[in-house]
């Protein structure tokens, strides 16, 4: 071959070698931007009145006067726009006035009943109210506005008559006259198009404020709150200001995505200011203002991880693993001083270390199964899904991995250390564990590490042992249930729990409720990683640090 | 020596703790510390054998509770209980006429790794070349961690990208009907099995000693032709290890194909549409234990698809190690 075709080859051969590293590096960053990106928003966000008053109700968080003071401000904001959309929506939506009218015929008959009137004056007296209601009622049916007035004057004009007077009926006359402004203003025959159109504006105001005043509370958190956080308000404004449609524009054409400025479509009417007005007032409305919201961390959910945080789930994951390294540690870091400091090369030992290495291999799946048939079904005293089953499961999937860690720090200390301690006198089961586990406690402590990182991640082993998407936060009882009971000190062994993992699965595939809030779904994977890739980090430090200690040396 | 000659000595605390008493142990100590030694050594030797126990009572359960799965027809039965399992591509356990098989999920569980392996070895043997060979000191440390974060990263959260953030991209970008799909496995799976077959094959890389490294120079060779032609040939056992065990890797996973293969238990037609949804073993086993209740049929027939699984992973791991032996003995050799 050619000198030059040979240094292409070599250069193109190395380009494509660090090429390999560089797309290595980039699927990192791929992964690890979007999570931590969109997850730091459950963190740190804009937030709006609303969630301060979110805070206060669930957590007594906050100041009550300055809270208080805020609240009133906004009230005072809001109000101009409940009142424009009330009184828009009593032209449109006249369902609730009818029934109002029919309410009020109801209210005058028990009136009459109650002031003793006599037979024929309580029919005669009935029967003109219910012309009015009838009058009144037809004229909210109307989509003609020259009948409509027509018929408003018409329920107008009785409003002298003795029979209904200090009675019931006189809201009638309240309802006509308020009717009759509105209809002057409101186009009344494209009543059909603004219903809709008024219902869409309806929720997207109850999503960005909250509900309506005078309705009842909603049953769920999630509903009594407006938007609580700027990115959501933002959301809920965009579907209160614009209207999305998908238009057709014959038949077997496709449909094509349409934005019009709801500001248009009620032009000429007296909602058309609000949006202006939303527009202007929105700090005024939700005053904005940046929260780290670190209690994030600590918080349970509401709503099904709709509001709050992921503490239950922060604590199982910390049982979990830390119950599962108090027995992987020991009977890891024995078996590997054993392993190096005693065994020979017999087939046992070549069987422990062909099982250990099996052990590795194992499919996690297969563990939780192992753990289902065994620890949960065969073992009588657990007997069901627990923490304890799940973090024995656990220990077992990280006993090769602290194995193997161990191992290799053991083998790392110089065979002088050991000499030295051998000269002095000592014996080599005390060389081991006063000269040999000290000299190699970092090493160690770098593996403990990894696998606990290895173990806190891990969802498969736990799916079918201990771990729940929803359940209570572990009971530990309190000091005098110990005291009267020592076995309720375990009693959280036993119990169910939380885990990240098992909750990053649930939320981003289980859970319809938190689709809604992609912040949280983020956040609990962001929390998973950041757990993980810190106790990595961790280790990578401390095994950077011993092994410029080892070259010190 | 006795007390008296080390008088004057008594003052330093060190000399006096040695001599205050013989040196020479009596005869009833020296047995106890035989004794102790040994008996130090046995309890040793029995917390050791943990990991064997461990290994067989995972054995010994899943095949436990895998077997009435083929046994409870009686003698006949059991044949065609395996042909089905073996060959039936059906899974359909819910049916009036359940159908246990699991040959559409054994398809799968191959299918997304080859597909994971087709990018994780060509780029994971060059970046370990990279690092036995190519890098200077310093790059390597700056590489090393990078490649064990991405190691470290749990496979949940990969699960969680693959739904969250690529499999909308790919509907968006690529027009695919479902995000969740062979493909997104794959790529995601082939991120995960990358640390382990660049530390392997770079520990494979690294064992091959200099001298060769320095003949194949000497004769003139440049850096790519000593890799190809020479260091890659004598690690060759220890690559072939790193691409196994990067292949169990992606095997044993769960939760990322549970996540992001679309659950669809179908042998995928025609077979290189990776935009179909496929379902593997493991998927299987997480998706359907929740919902089976103890000791059924379907019970049995997920703990035979979990004895299938540890089968296959045990020989694979059988043969890396008997490949990572071969390359140690060849080290041995040198």
């Amino acid at each position: 071959m050619r000198t030059w075709l040979r240094q292409i080859q070599d250069k193109g051969f190395t380009t494509a070698s660090a090429g390999a590293v560089v797309l290595i590096a980039a699927a990192l960053l791929v992964v690890l931007i979007p999570m931590f990106g969109r997850g730091i928003t459950a963190v740190v966000f804009t937030e709006t009145v609303e969630f301060r008053r979110l805070q206060k109700d669930l957590h007594g968080r906050g100041d009550n006067e300055h809270l208080a003071r805020a609240l009133a401000d906004v009230t005072a904001a809001r109000e101009p726009i409940y009142t424009m959309l009330r009184e828009f929506s009593e032209g449109i939506d006249t369902e609730p006035l009818v029934k109002q009218a029919r309410d009020v015929y109801q209210k005058y008959g028990e009136y009459l009943n109650y002031h003793n009137t006599p037979r024929e004056q309580y029919s005669e007296y009935r029967k003109q109210a219910k012309d009015v209601r009838d009058g009144l009622v037809d004229a909210l049916e109307s989509n003609d506005r020259q009948a409509v007035l027509e018929g408003l004057d018409a329920v107008l004009k009785e409003k002298d008559n003795p029979a209904f007077a200090d009675s019931p009926a006189m809201e009638y006359f309240a309802m006509a006259q308020r009717y009759k402004k509105i209809a002057e203003t409101v186009d009344l025959s494209h009543r059909a198009e603004y219903l809709a159109s008024l219902q869409e504006v309806t929720a997207a105001i109850r999503q960005l404020l909250g509900p309506l005043p005078g309705e009842p509370t909603p049953p769920l958190w999630m509903n009594q709150y407006g938007a609580t956080r700027l990115d959501m308000a933002l959301k809920a404004r965009d579907a209160l200001l614009y209207d999305e449609q998908w238009i057709s524009d014959g038949p077997g054409k496709p449909m094509v995505k349409k934005v019009v400025a709801r500001k248009e479509q009620f032009a000429g009417t007296p909602l058309e200011p609000l949006f202006d007005r939303v527009e202007a007032d929105w700090d005024k409305l939700l005053q904005p203002r940046l929260r780290i919201y670190w209690q994030y961390f600590i918080d349970d959910w509401v709503n099904s991880h709709y509001f709050g945080g992921v503490g239950p789930e922060i604590l199982g994951t910390l049982l979990l693993t830390l119950m599962s390294m108090c027995v992987a540690i020991p009977l890891g870091v024995i078996s590997a001083a054993y392993l190096v400091e005693y065994a020979g090369d017999t087939v046992w030992i070549k069987i422990i270390r062909m099982c250990i290495n099996t052990l590795a291999g194992v499919p996690s799946i297969v563990y939780g199964l192992f753990g289902l048939a065994f620890f949960v079904i065969t073992i009588g005293a657990i007997g069901k899904p627990c923490i304890l089953a799940a973090s024995l499961t656990l220990s077992i999937l990280a006993l090769p991995v602290i194995i193997r860690a161990s191992e290799e720090a053991i083998r790392a200390v110089p065979q002088t250390y050991r000499e030295a301690s051998l000269a002095l006198g000592a014996g080599k089961f005390r060389t081991l564990l006063q000269v040999t586990l000290p000299a190699a406690g970092p090493g160690i402590l770098t593996g403990i590490i990894l696998s606990l990182s290895r173990a806190a991640g891990e969802t498969a082993p736990i799916l079918f042992t201990g771990v729940v998407a929803m359940g209570p936060i572990p009971s530990f009882g309190s000091p005098s249930q110990w005291l009267e009971n020592p076995g309720s000190l375990f009693g959280w062994l036993f119990q169910p729990t939380r885990a990240l993992s098992y909750g990053s699965y649930d939320i981003a595939v289980g859970d319809r409720i938190s689709m809604l809030a992609p912040h949280q779904q983020f956040g609990m994977a962001m929390t998973l990683i950041l757990l993980t890739v810190a106790l990595n980090v961790a280790a990578i430090l401390i095994r950077s640090r011993l092994s410029r200690k080892l070259r010190g040396c | 020596m006795t007390e008296t000659s080390v008088q004057g000595e008594k003052r330093n605390r060190n000399a006096a703790a040695e001599f205050t008493r013989p040196l020479r142990l009596s005869a009833s100590e020296d047995l106890a510390g035989y004794v102790m030694g040994h008996l130090g050594r046995a309890i040793l030797f029995l917390i050791t054998t943990t990991s064997v126990a461990a290994v067989f009572l995972i054995f010994y359960f899943v095949i436990r509770e895998s077997l009435p799965f083929f046994t409870t027809g009686g003698g006949a039965a059991i044949l065609a209980r395996v042909r089905e399992f073996f060959t039936d591509p059906g899974w359909y356990p819910s049916a009036t006429e359940p159908r246990y098989g699991a040959l559409a999920l054994i398809v799968g569980s191959l299918y997304v790794t080859a597909g994971a392996l087709v990018v994780a070895v060509p780029v994971g043997l060059l970046a370990g070349v990279f690092l036995s060979d190519i890098a200077p000191f310093n790059l390597r440390q700056i590489c090393k961690p990078v490649i064990e974060i991405l190691a470290a990263i749990p496979s949940v959260a990969y699960g969680f990208f693959a739904v969250m953030v690529l499999a909308p991209w790919l509907q968006t970008h690529l027009g695919f009907s479902s995000g969740t799909n062979a493909l997104n496995a794959s790529l995601i799976l082939a991120v995960m099995a990358l640390p382990t077959i660049i530390s392997v094959s770079e520990d494979a890389m690294t064992a091959v000693g200099r001298e060769i490294r320095e003949a194949s120079y000497g004769l003139g060779a440049t850096r790519a032709e000593t890799i190809i032609n020479v260091v890659i040939p004598a690690g060759h056992s220890g690559i072939l290890a790193a691409v196994i065990l990067g292949m169990m890797r992606a095997i044993g996973e769960t939760m990322v194909v549970w996540m992001a293969s679309g659950n669809a238990s179908r042998i995928p037609s025609p077979w290189w549409d990776l935009s179909q949804s496929i379902r593997t073993m493991t998927a299987t086993i997480a998706g359907d234990m929740g919902e089976t209740p103890k000791n059924s049929e379907h019970y049995f027939a997920l703990f035979t698809v979990g004895l299938t699984l540890l089968l296959f992973t045990f020989s694979l791991n059988l043969l890396s190690e008997y490949l990572l032996g071969k390359a140690r003995a060849g080290r041995g050799r040198r």
